[in-house]
Formats: C-alpha cells, sequence, structure tokens
C-alpha cells in the first residue's frame, strides 16, 4: 500500500513539471503566433495606386473654351437633286425602317453592289442624315482637331461646306460618332465632348450652341458622346444628364431654354439617345440614363422613371406593343422590358422582365429594330453560344424565334429594314442582305464592301442609295434594281 | 558444343548491331524532326478556367499575354475591373484578378497601361474573358515556355473543352496574337 503511494508521488513530481512546461511552451509560442505579423509580403490594393487623378476629376473634363462659331469653308460641290431623306438617327420614324416605295435589288453582281462614291473620313463612327440631295456628316478633322460638320453632295459625293471649330480631342476608340438631326431650316449636332451646335442647313451659317459641359455640368461619357440630337417640330430635345438638367428642350430657332428636367437621382448622359414617344395617347420623351430610364412630358414634366443598373447604355429604348418600353445594353447588362401603367394618380413605370445578355435579346452597340410584332437585333459579345449572331426575339414570350447560326455573326454592325430585307453591316465592312423572314436565316446576297475596320456607324438609305462607314471611310452604294 | 557457342556468340553480335544501328537511325531521325512544345490557340481558347487547375505546376504554366498594339488603353478596362466595379480605380474590390497580377498606370487623359505580373498570374483566364467580351480582347493565355516542363501528354490539353492545346515548333512556340507582337519576338 505505501510502495503505491509512493509511485503516484514519484509520478507526479515528474508529470506535474512536464505539464508546467509544455503549457508555457504553448502559451509562448501561441504570444508569438499573435504577435507575428503574418501577412508581411501582402501589398494592399486601395485607389490611386495607377498614379493617376481619382475619378471624380476624371469625370470632369474642364473648361474647354470652345468658340463653337468655328470657320465656313465652302467647296465646289453642289447639292443634287435626287429624292428621299433620311434626316436623323434611325429615319424619320426613329425605327430604322426605310418606308419609302422603292424596290431594292435581290442579288447583286459578283464584284458586289456598284460604290458610286467614297470620301475619307477622321476616325469615328459618325454617320450620315440626308435631306434635299445633301449628306450631313459630323465629322473630327483630326489634323485641324476640329469637330466638322460636312456637307456632301448626295449626287457624287463632293463637298459642298465644312462649319468647323477647334477642340481638343484624343482618338478613343475613334473620335466622331453621332448623326446629325436635319430640318428644312436647320441642322443640330452634338460633338464628341458635347457641345450642340446649330447651323443653317442651307448655307451652314452658325446659329447658336451650347456647351454642356461647361454650361451644365455635363459629364462627358466614356469614348465621348454618343447621343443624337432630337428635333421635334420648333424645339430641340437634348439629354445633358446633369444635375439640373437631365433632358431639357431649347428653341431650335434661337438655342434658348424652355425647360429643364432635373437629374434628381444623379442619373447620367449615356450613348443612348432621346425617342419621342405616344403612351396612353400622351407624346413624351423616353430616355435611357445611366442610372435609368425616364420618361418626360412635351411641357417637360417628369412622368415616369424606373432605376436601371448599367453602366454603359449605347442602344435607344424601343416601343412595344401594350405601352412597354425595351430598352437593352452590352457590357453584362442585358436588357430590360417595362411596362408604363397611367391611373388617376399619373404614370408609373412597371418592370416586366428584366434578363442577362446569354437569356434574352441584348445589344451592345447597335438599337434593335420593332417589326410586325418581333424585335430584331445583333447579341453582344457576351451573349454565349448567340455572340453577335442576327436574331429574332418574341418580345411577349421572349423566346428566341430564329438565329442566324454560328457560321454568320456580324460583329457590333450596324442594321437597317428596307424594302422587306435586312442589311447588315459586320465589323469589317461585309455587307449582308438578309429577306425578311419571322421564321428563319434568309441570306440573299453578301459583299465586301468596305475595307476598314469598326464598321459601326448606323446604315443610311435614301432612294436606292446606301451610305455606309468604317472607321475612316464612307461609301455610297447603289442597291437598287439594275435597269 | 563450341558451335552452338558460336551461334549464341553471332545472334548477340548480330543484336547488338541491330540496336546499334537502330538507335542510330531513330536517334537522326529525332535529331532532324523539330522540337515540339505546347501552345494554345487563343482563337479556340474559352477561358474554361482550367489552365489553372489542370497544370502539374503550380502555380500553371500558362500565363495572361497582353498586345499591347491591340488593347485601347481604356479607363473602363474589362479585363481589369469586374463588371459591378463601385469605381474605376485600383481598389481591391474592383479588381476582376482574383491575385492582383495585373497592375494599372496612368499615361494620360484617358489613357491607362495595363501590365501582368507574370509571378501573380495564375492562368485563370478571368480577365481575358473580360477583356474579351467588353474590350478588344488584347489579353489572353499562353504557355510559357520557360516554366513549362513540357509533358509527354500536357494535364492541361486532356482537360481542354474546346480542343485550344496543340503541339507547335518550340522555335515558333507562341501564338501571338497580333502581327506586331510577332514581328517583335522573331
Amino acid at each position: 500500500m505505501g510502495g503505491r503511494v509512493k509511485q503516484r508521488t514519484a509520478g507526479l513530481m515528474v508529470a506535474v513539471p512536464v505539464i508546467i512546461c509544455c503549457g508555457a511552451l504553448s502559451l509562448v509560442l501561441i504570444f508569438n503566433w499573435l504577435a507575428n505579423d503574418s501577412t508581411p509580403t501582402l501589398a494592399r490594393s486601395i485607389p490611386g495606386m495607377d498614379g493617376g487623378p481619382p475619378q471624380s476629376e476624371r469625370d470632369q473634363s474642364g473648361d474647354l473654351n470652345v468658340n463653337l462659331a468655328g470657320t465656313l469653308e465652302t467647296f465646289d460641290g453642289i447639292p443634287s437633286d435626287l429624292p428621299g431623306s433620311w434626316p436623323r438617327f434611325r429615319g424619320a420614324d426613329f425605327d430604322n425602317i426605310s418606308k419609302q416605295n422603292v424596290e431594292l435589288a435581290d442579288q447583286w453582281p459578283a464584284d458586289g453592289p456598284e460604290v458610286l462614291w467614297s470620301v475619307e473620313l477622321g476616325e469615328g463612327h459618325a454617320a450620315p442624315a440626308v435631306l434635299n440631295g445633301c449628306v450631313y456628316l459630323f465629322d473630327y478633322d483630326e489634323t485641324k482637331r476640329a469637330d466638322a460638320l460636312r456637307c456632301f453632295s448626295l449626287k457624287n459625293g463632293k463637298e459642298i461646306w465644312r462649319r468647323s471649330y477647334a477642340l481638343p480631342a484624343k482618338r478613343n476608340h475613334g473620335l466622331s460618332r453621332t448623326i446629325p438631326a436635319v430640318t428644312e431650316e436647320y441642322i443640330i449636332t452634338i460633338g464628341p465632348r458635347c457641345h450642340v451646335s446649330c447651323v443653317e442647313t442651307k448655307t451652314g451659317n452658325f446659329r447658336w450652341g451650347i456647351d454642356l459641359q461647361k454650361e451644365y455640368g455635363t459629364t462627358e461619357p466614356l469614348w465621348f458622346t454618343g447621343q443624337c440630337p432630337l428635333i421635334d417640330g420648333g424645339r430641340v430635345i437634348l439629354a445633358p444628364g446633369a444635375p439640373d438638367a437631365l433632358l431639357m428642350a431649347a428653341d431650335l430657332k434661337t438655342g434658348e431654354i424652355i425647360w429643364k428636367v432635373p437629374s434628381s437621382k444623379g442619373w447620367k448622359m449615356s450613348h443612348s439617345s432621346v425617342l419621342p414617344l405616344t403612351l396612353h395617347g400622351e407624346e413624351m420623351y423616353v430616355y435611357a440614363a445611366v442610372g435609368g430610364m425616364v420618361g418626360v412630358s412635351k411641357e417637360g414634366n417628369l412622368l415616369w422613371e424606373i432605376p436601371w443598373n448599367a453602366s454603359v447604355i449605347a442602344p435607344s429604348p424601343v416601343p412595344v406593343s401594350g405601352n412597354r418600353i425595351f430598352i437593352t445594353a452590352g457590357y453584362g447588362s442585358g436588357s430590360l422590358m417595362v411596362e408604363i401603367e397611367k391611373d388617376a394618380s399619373g404614370y408609373a413605370a412597371k418592370e416586366i422582365a428584366k434578363h442577362g445578355p446569354k437569356d434574352w435579346l441584348a445589344c451592345e452597340q447597335q438599337t434593335p429594330i420593332v417589326y410586325d410584332g418581333l424585335l430584331y437585333g445583333i447579341m453582344p459579345k457576351d451573349g454565349g453560344a448567340l455572340k453577335q449572331q442576327f436574331v429574332c426575339f418574341n418580345p411577349d414570350s421572349g423566346e428566341l424565334v430564329w438565329s442566324s447560326g454560328k457560321t454568320h455573326r456580324f460583329g457590333l454592325g450596324p442594321f437597317i429594314l428596307a424594302d422587306d430585307k435586312f442589311f447588315v453591316l459586320d465589323d469589317d465592312g461585309t455587307l449582308t442582305m438578309l429577306a425578311f423572314s419571322k421564321t428563319g436565316y434568309q441570306q440573299l446576297a453578301q459583299h465586301r464592301i468596305l475595307d476598314g475596320h469598326d464598321a459601326w456607324g448606323p446604315i443610311a438609305l435614301v432612294g436606292t442609295r446606301m451610305l455606309l462607314r468604317d472607321s475612316t471611310r464612307m461609301v455610297c452604294i447603289e442597291v437598287g434594281e439594275k435597269e | 558444343m563450341s558451335e552452338m557457342g558460336n551461334r549464341g556468340r553471332r545472334n548477340f553480335v548480330r543484336g547488338a548491331a541491330a540496336a546499334l544501328i537502330g538507335g542510330t537511325v531513330l536517334a537522326a531521325a529525332r535529331s532532324r524532326s523539330p522540337k515540339l512544345v505546347w501552345q494554345i490557340d487563343p482563337e479556340k481558347c474559352t477561358r474554361c478556367g482550367r489552365c489553372a487547375t489542370h497544370c502539374v505546376l503550380a502555380p500553371s504554366a500558362v500565363k495572361c499575354f497582353h498586345s499591347y498594339s491591340i488593347c485601347g488603353y481604356c479607363d473602363l478596362c474589362g479585363g481589369y475591373l469586374r463588371p459591378d466595379a463601385k469605381g474605376r480605380n485600383t481598389g481591391a474590390e474592383n479588381q476582376l484578378c482574383p491575385t492582383a497580377a495585373i497592375t494599372r498606370t496612368y499615361i494620360e487623359a484617358p489613357y491607362y497601361q495595363y501590365k501582368i505580373d507574370e509571378d501573380l498570374c495564375i492562368g485563370c483566364g478571368i480577365c481575358v474573358e473580360g477583356c474579351d467580351v467588353f474590350g478588344n480582347g488584347s489579353m489572353y493565355l499562353q504557355v510559357k515556355h520557360d516554366l513549362c516542363v513540357n509533358c509527354n501528354q500536357c494535364a492541361i490539353s486532356n482537360a481542354c473543352p474546346s480542343d485550344a492545346f496543340k503541339r507547335v515548333p518550340a522555335s515558333d512556340g507562341y501564338l501571338l496574337k497580333s502581327d506586331q507582337e510577332k514581328r517583335i519576338s522573331s
């Protein structure tokens, strides 16, 4: 019995110091572990490590002190007597559908449609408007570093006059990218750095101008301004996307501001253009700003608004039957369908559907066409298997009706509908003619028209003359039936 | 007995001679055929992410290449910034690359230069996807031959869903995107 006690005592005499030593050692190790910085080699990624100015400063383009009156040069071109017009972005009815009663060829000769004339342009994506035999294009003169409204003869492409003002701009995926709005009396332009000008249509004489950045605090969009101006009667409708003027109306003759709708939520200018629309029997202006879409009455009252989180919006809103509006954008944004409701308390925008670019019609750059109840467009690069395909969607069911297939892709290309044919231009200047179809892709003809790249400027069609451009050249081709 | 022994020696000598001649021919043939290395065809690559996970090396021998002649030097860079980035800056929360392997440097308004830090790049292709979908496609994946151990059967090529891996001559071991880079590399 005594031996056992002795043994236990001896065991305790060994175990206790060992436990104490182990405990002390553990405490030391834990202390060291906690005391040591285990991340000495990690570097923090914080804003400002690129050496650039803060984003708030980058988004302010500063005071450019641009003399918008500029100078007028005249040349030996004369207006042609060719009939027809394409007076603004997406044509007279804002739908990109030519409704002139002209038969276009169903096939092209082996060497393609005849190129009637061609002119060199500054790098960009600006496209022409046409009225009374004159082609108006808002170009950027890279030699003189100036915005330049150029007037050409539709017949032979000879320049008639050029109104330009000096403007510093560096190429940033091109420079020019808007389409003038033209009436019998006046032309309205918006330049890459948010300068609005009004000149006389026949003479090119300067009438008035607005610097949206300087006067209203507009934030110049990434890659310059893409908004095309709207003339509605005697008014110019602009979307400065500025704190005090999300949308505004100016007198066409004088430039005097008639009304402004403030941007109460801080929404900003996008590349989208203002769409005039009649919903519930009321005429209104619809604009998709960076931040959301709004409807504004002709008197300048905000009727409805709906937020939409798209960082870059190039296409414009598209009206769909049933008081619905479809808007789409690239860069992962996808599409949004809203229904505008009206009751005794006023208007309200209700989200009907919102989908990513792989799940529904989405377009990165060009505005879809609605025709005979269906939506047509070119899918963006993030459109999954349908990327860059020409597609037809049912706006009611959201289902894909048909697509051009993986062997027919069109980049970011512009397209137009005329004489029951789609004309689709791909990035490298290849023009494809399709038969209008609600059931499938039917290619009629295809030919490479332009040699350059980035052929993204919208197509204009006047009579049987089609105007196309790539990044540095505009051509006029004959697409009519040969006699 | 001695006749059988002679026959054995003769067979041995014949076998040795055949092996020597065969080996010499094989060696000569091998020395004449070009050395082949694995490479990724950028046109076929679908940025699936398997280059980062299936290489026998860790990190992978596949790295992001950047073509400066194709890059737009944009402030809003789809290869650098997350699609839902809160700001266009170098904050970690805005960066697309999981290892911060892309450095962004201000040049002048509105241009930024983007460089790939090869030591940090794991070849996941996330930036390549962003650059292709939202940008000009200047970023793309290539096997770095100074890192690659050139396995007989590349483990990534087995896993590649788009058949983008192929053998190319070591003397022309990169499938570069732009003519400008091709001229520089040659």
